[in-house]
């Protein structure tokens, strides 16, 4: 569990020295506040949620809210294991090192932790339209790296199917985040 | 050709749709390479990013393990030590034993007082 929570604290940050600050005061503060546990809620949700919002509540008093929000590319870097047997992928960790924390977050709480769009927008305090236009955003990206030039070869193509229609207002909430 | 928009097929390797829109897509798929290259690059998209949290996750693990974020928890004096007990055992045998042999209660005083107790 505690790993879990510190790769959260760490992908929120972007490094590891924040991270484990973040971590921390989110644990005491959680110890301090388990009054407000509610029974019923999964503990790592609720861990998770309350990790997001001391980690907001810091950005908002910040007086330079947008510098602190952005990762270097060498200090994220560093969040990766480079031990094991796989090998390091540098172009997905400098992908993930240039998304707002908001998006890596949803990333990480979807594909690295397997929340459903609810669970992950309730942890996030956002809605799941909003999730989805933030995966559908990062995954369409990373493909357009990984493939280059495949965007532009179907612009030809006829649209005949769409069943889920943009929705404006995810990218205006997204955007005002 | 076909074109399906990314969020129709980002929802399709998430597994979000209903059966009715995977099979039309798979039906779609076998007919359009063009589509099939863009889900191709979209599913090792889902792929890499999986992989990468892992790796994040495997070096949290080393690091927990080497060097935990919390204090260990403060281990308690034991009060009252094996000894001590072991004597206080001897001594109230001791006492008894006097007393059923009808030594009178003040010299089973002085042995319970002589064990310390």
């Amino acid at each position: 569990m505690l790993p879990r929570l510190k790769r959260f604290a760490d992908v929120l940050t972007g490094e590891k020295k924040e991270g484990k600050a973040l971590l921390r005061r989110a644990l005491f503060h959680m110890l301090n506040e388990h009054h407000r546990y509610q029974r019923g809620t999964s503990f790592d949700r609720w861990a998770f949620a309350e990790i997001y919002a001391l980690w907001l509540g810091g950005l908002r008093d910040h007086p330079e809210p947008l510098s602190q929000a952005k990762a270097s590319e060498e200090t994220f870097e560093l969040l990766f294991h480079k031990g094991g047997e796989e090998k390091f992928d540098a172009l997905t960790a400098n992908f993930l090192g240039q998304l707002p924390p908001q998006q890596r977050s949803t990333l990480l709480l979807v594909y690295g932790e397997g929340f459903d769009y609810e669970d992950a927008a309730r942890v996030l305090d956002s809605n799941a339209g909003t999730i989805e236009a933030r995966l559908i955003r990062a995954s369409a990206s990373l493909a357009d790296r990984l493939s280059a030039g495949s965007r532009a070869s179907t612009e030809d193509s006829a649209v005949i199917e769409t069943l889920y229609a943009m929705r404006p207002q995810d990218d205006d909430h997204d955007r005002a985040q | 050709m076909t074109e399906l928009s990314d969020e129709l097929l980002v929802a399709y390797v998430d597994g979000q749709l209903a059966r009715e829109q995977t099979r039309a897509i798979d039906k779609v798929l076998e007919q359009d390479e063009v589509v099939a290259r863009r889900l191709d690059a979209l599913k090792e998209a889902h792929g890499r990013l999986e992989a990468a949290f892992e790796a994040i996750l495997a070096g949290e693990m080393v690091e927990v393990l080497v060097s935990p974020t919390l204090p260990p928890p403060v281990k308690r004096k034991r009060r009252i030590s094996l000894p001590w007990i072991g004597l206080a055992v001897v001594g109230i045998g001791i006492a008894l034993a006097a007393l059923v042999g009808g030594y009178g209660w003040s010299n089973v005083a002085g042995v319970l007082k002589a064990c310390g107790l």
